[in-house]
């Protein structure tokens, strides 16, 4: 029973799988040097200082493993502990469709409806707040870029603004 | 009395109009994101970044230094009066500044900070005066060899200084130094860590990075949890400290001034640094310690103005060397490279007007930010009354249009998100973001350097201890990295320990 438990506080060890993501890093960098040419040391080539960084990175990640293990580390749980983890997933989930819809639709066209959604679903402020501020915002930016900056932001398929 | 001749030159350069009116609204734009929580230097520097190419050099940096010791001003507000800190770097102000605030004494709180930061502010620049032609002079003789570990040595003492395990932050400086490479080799022109993406060739834009680290990842961190303000509601009077305030204060204010000057010439140090080591300091000094944490003016005056003084000192090893001490001076630099400028020991003879006009500039600025704080606080204090949840989207938009305008392309858009959820994720898990940046920006000179010096020694790796600042900068990093293995030395470690992020 104990030994379960230690079992499963080990496998949800953040640090642990930090560590992991450092030497997976670490494996990848390493690779690429030695697919880069390492050149001599007289004439380093274009993946040496690539390899060498490499090798640091396990180390270190190692480091970082072989402390969780030993000295053991928080769970991922509890890393987010009171938090409203539920805000940030949600501010991504609206920025990666931000980052989809930007060329198709253009500035104008994904910037509004990226900060009504902002504004509303976050800690929502009011309608009568969140309206105008999430339009005139936007277009205030494009005018000031446009006229002012001579700075074109992307117009979409449909050539808005 | 050539550096007076070469002040009143300067002073020539920084009172032209265009000047003045950049040099205002770097400071401006640096006490109100010093004010705002969660937005810091760094992200307002890296926003504007684009802006200075509108003008020419002189006006570019001179806002961009503005940014930066306008903060330093601004975040004392915040601290004071809400105890909330509105950059880092006043993070220690929060604890006396506070409580003094508490007791009916904000006025002399934000008064001492103000009147501190401008006296330290103004002897860091007389410091930097006289030590950066100097300092050039000798960093002339400097090769690859003394480059390449000075550069070491900043990585290493920042990730000493960074919060949390060494070896997370010695990671985070590694995987810096391997986004810094992604793109042409410098040498070979062979691409590398490109993945076939054409954007990626002239390598990963340092705006979307700190961007995407320090902005987005700050606001997605801040959405986690509602922000509570205590805000001190009473009206703020008689903000001129009285006689014992300043008698309290002048040991603090100078030590602070000489303590945070010297952090900030440090690499890897900077103002943040100072705050802290002022703070420690003076609550070392003091006959009462156990006024400290319950509303002592030293423990206000002495870290403001070291985080001012700090400020001054971190200008000196990207002025005289070319390396920037800390993220602040690595966008600063960035904004020279912009231009076409290479900052380092031949930059002052080089180029005078640009040298001595920055300085003057910030005399001016500092001037403009003792009025901007003191009689003005009225308007800063309204502004801390905009609520996180408005602000929030306010901040997101701008980062987009800022790195959408730094190189008119959707991919650092992209980039930056990237990185933004990167950020997040790195500081729910304890990895602090500073030593990647750092390193990031430091990267490439740093293999540059390198490989010179292995060129040029033929292979010989005693190159880097044979020459005697070289193996200075190298024992002095050694004995950081092996140091935090000894108990005694870990603890030391962890009390100075600090974020330097937002």
């Amino acid at each position: 029973m104990n030994n379960d438990t230690n079992v499963k506080l080990r496998l949800n060890n953040s640090e642990l799988w930090g560590g992991l993501i450092g030497l997976a890093l670490g494996g990848f960098v390493i690779w690429s040097g030695l697919k880069l040419k390492l050149g001599t040391i007289n004439d380093p080539g274009s993946g040496y200082v690539l390899f060498y960084t490499g090798i640091l990175m396990c180390v270190f990640a190692i480091s970082i493993m072989v402390a969780a293990v030993t000295e053991g580390g928080p769970s991922f749980a509890s890393r987010w502990e009171n938090a409203r983890w539920g805000k940030p997933v949600l501010v991504i989930a609206c920025l990666a469709a931000f980052a989809f819809a930007l060329e198709p639709l253009g500035f104008l066209l994904s910037a509004i409806p990226l900060m009504l959604l902002l504004l509303r679903v976050i800690d929502p402020v009011r309608w009568s707040l969140a309206i105008p501020l999430s339009i005139l915002a936007p277009l205030g930016m494009w005018w000031v870029l446009k006229h002012l900056l001579a700075i074109q932001l992307p117009s979409g398929l449909f050539e808005i603004g | 009395m050539d550096t007076l001749v070469n002040v009143a030159h300067g002073l020539g350069v920084a009172l032209l109009p265009v000047n003045l009116l950049y040099c205002f609204i770097g400071v401006f734009i640096g006490t109100l994101v010093g004010v705002l929580p969660g937005i810091g230097p760094i992200s307002a520097m890296s926003l504007l970044l684009p802006v200075t190419l509108s003008g020419t050099p002189e006006s570019g940096i001179i806002m961009m230094a503005g940014i930066y010791y306008g903060s330093m001003y601004g975040g004392s507000t915040t601290s004071i009066l809400v105890n909330i800190p509105g950059e880092a770097a006043s993070v220690v102000t929060c604890i006396d500044g506070h409580q003094m605030a508490k007791q009916g004494r904000a006025g002399p709180a934000l008064g001492i900070s103000a009147f501190g930061s401008f006296i330290a502010g103004t002897f860091s620049l007389v410091a930097l005066m006289l030590v950066a032609p100097s300092l050039a002079s000798v960093a002339i003789a400097f090769g690859p060899a003394e480059y390449f570990s000075l550069m070491v040595l900043g990585l290493v003492v920042l990730t000493f200084l960074t919060q949390g395990s060494m070896a997370k932050a010695l990671l985070m400086a590694c995987i810096g130094v391997v986004l810094g490479l992604v793109g042409l080799d410098s040498i070979t022109a062979q691409p590398r860590l490109t993945f076939g993406r054409i954007e990626l060739i002239d390598g990963i834009g340092l705006v979307p990075v700190v961007m995407g680290l320090f902005g987005v990842a700050e606001v997605l961190l801040n959405t986690e949890q509602a922000i509570k303000r205590d805000i001190i509601n009473a009206k703020i009077t008689q903000l001129l400290p009285n006689k014992e305030d300043w008698k309290a204060s002048a040991g603090p204010v100078a030590r602070g001034t000489v303590l945070g000057f010297f952090l900030g010439i440090l690499p890897g140090g900077g103002a943040v640094v100072a705050s802290f080591a002022s703070y420690a300091l003076e609550k070392r000094l003091s006959k009462h310690p156990e006024r400290f944490g319950h509303g002592a003016i030293e423990g206000v005056a002495g870290p403001e103005s070291a985080n001012n003084s700090a400020a001054g000192g971190a200008f000196i090893p990207l002025m005289t060397l070319g390396i920037p001490p800390n993220v602040v001076m690595a966008l600063l630099l960035g904004a020279f490279v912009i231009h076409g400028l290479q900052p380092g020991p031949l930059m002052i003879s080089q180029n005078p007007t640009l040298f001595w006009g920055i300085v003057a500039s910030m005399y001016i600025g500092n001037l403009m930010l003792l009025v901007l704080n003191l009689p003005m606080i009225g308007m800063w204090v309204q502004l801390l009354r905009l609520p996180y949840n408005v602000l929030f989207p306010l901040i997101i938009l701008f980062t987009i249009i800022g790195v959408y305008c730094s190189s008119n392309n959707v991919f650092d858009v992209h980039v930056m998100i990237a990185f933004g959820v990167i950020g997040y994720f790195m500081r729910k898990l304890g990895y602090e973001p500073a030593p990647l940046v750092l390193a990031f920006v430091l990267g490439p000179m740093l293999e540059n350097n390198l490989r010179k010096s292995l060129i040029l020694s033929q292979g010989d790796l005693m190159t880097f201890v044979e020459r005697p600042i070289s193996a200075i900068c190298l024992a002095f990093a050694l004995v950081l990295l092996v140091g935090p293995l000894l108990p005694s030395l870990r603890r030391k470690r962890e009390l100075v320990a600090l974020d330097e992020g937002a």
